[in-house]
């Protein structure tokens, strides 16, 4: 069970909010399809600039495997206050820590209201479910 | 399978900048179709992958043109080879799931389809490295994964996709000949006609292909884009 404390995209993409700040990063599901158990297949992530404003749905970064470019989309909108580190020397942690160290970006949000239309825990389950059959 | 019919395009000998912004009208707005477009280069060109660096390219120094993909991967120079473009809904059966599983899907077709010109090639598996393996060229014949096709020991097709907003964009060249810039690789040594019909053949009993053309809108953009993939901005972005 993937964890109940955020919302999911049928793109799988997750977001956790934290008063009128949002983290967002990528599933598992999304990195397994992506380099399938091999992490070393996932060779660059580019993410954005601090202060840029996202509208919710639009791209603020690409990540690379060794045989597709993906585009990242934010499911909400707002002004990135923080960008990952880590992720830049560290593609792995999108494999071993999706969840609390592979948070991509974080957003002061300015509209929230997509939230609702998202996916809780049990939902994304039953979405890649299917996705799988 | 889905059953559903595929728009068939064909844009022989067209300028550089121009296919690759064909691909991205098809990409962005293709809808919910499925599309196999087959075209060549005039003038040839080389094609950055879309994170490259140009100054890990050498060849790109030397290439007659030079644009850069939406897709990744490797630099290929485009001169004797037939390119191949797919871009559909990434829950097509061919795209469903992990990516690796798409490409085998993919070059199971490419496979089957030079089997009938009498190349006989498989995918390289764990058989490597490759005759075409060369380290430093940043050159994507020159580096191979076990999904990749090979024959004569060396790789022959060099494909790599963009994935946006739930449609993905498949690039596949099948090599007819080598170049300089690209040196010993493995070649289909067939006519390109040849090669288109027997593509057809084999996506043809898989799908329903259509003949079609670009529609106005995707006319239009890939118009006002072609020199964006030419120019410096885009090309020397990193």
């Amino acid at each position: 069970m993937r964890p109940d404390d955020r919302k999911y995209t049928k793109s799988h993409e997750w977001v956790l909010l934290d008063g009128d700040t949002a983290k967002v990063g990528i599933t598992d599901f999304a990195v397994d399809e992506l380099c399938s158990g091999n992490e070393g297949d996932l060779v660059y992530c580019d993410l954005p600039e601090v202060g840029r404003i996202l509208e919710a749905g639009a791209t603020f970064g690409e990540i690379e495997s060794v045989k597709a470019v993906s585009d990242l989309n934010t499911p909400v909108g707002g002004e990135i206050v923080d960008v990952n580190p880590v992720i830049a020397e560290h593609l792995e942690i999108l494999a071993k820590d999706p969840w609390k160290g592979g948070w991509m970006i974080k957003l002061k949000v300015t509209d929230a209201s997509p939230l609702d239309e998202l996916l809780d825990a049990a939902a994304y389950e039953a979405h890649i479910t299917a996705d799988q059959h | 399978m889905t059953a559903g019919a595929w728009r068939l395009l064909r844009h022989f000998d067209g300028e550089p900048g121009l296919q690759m912004a064909r691909d991205e009208a098809l990409l962005e707005h293709g809808g919910s179709s499925a599309v196999l477009r087959l075209y060549t280069w005039r003038p040839d060109a080389l094609s950055l992958g879309y994170f490259q660096r140009f100054r890990d390219v050498p060849a790109a120094a030397g290439a007659t043109s030079v644009v850069r993909r939406w897709t990744g991967g490797g630099a290929i120079h485009h001169a004797d080879e037939l390119t191949f473009a797919i871009a559909a809904p990434l829950e097509h059966a061919l795209y469903a799931g992990p990516v690796v599983d798409s490409y085998r899907r993919v070059h199971a077709l490419v496979i089957e389809a030079l089997a009938l010109v009498g190349v006989t090639a498989r995918l390289r598996g764990d058989v490597a490295p490759l005759a075409s393996d060369r380290a430093g060229s940043g050159m994507c014949f020159h580096a191979s994964t076990p999904e990749d096709i090979v024959w004569d020991a060396a790789k022959g097709v060099g494909s790599a996709q963009r994935r946006r907003g739930g449609r993905v964009l498949h690039h596949g060249s099948i090599k007819l000949d080598t170049t300089a810039l690209e040196g010993p690789i493995a070649t289909a040594k067939v006519d390109v006609a040849r090669l288109e019909t027997a593509l057809l053949t084999v996506f043809g009993r898989r799908f329903r292909l259509v003949a079609d053309e670009l529609t106005p809108r995707e006319r239009r953009h890939a118009a006002d884009r072609a020199a964006f993939f030419r120019s410096d901005a885009f090309v020397h972005r990193r």
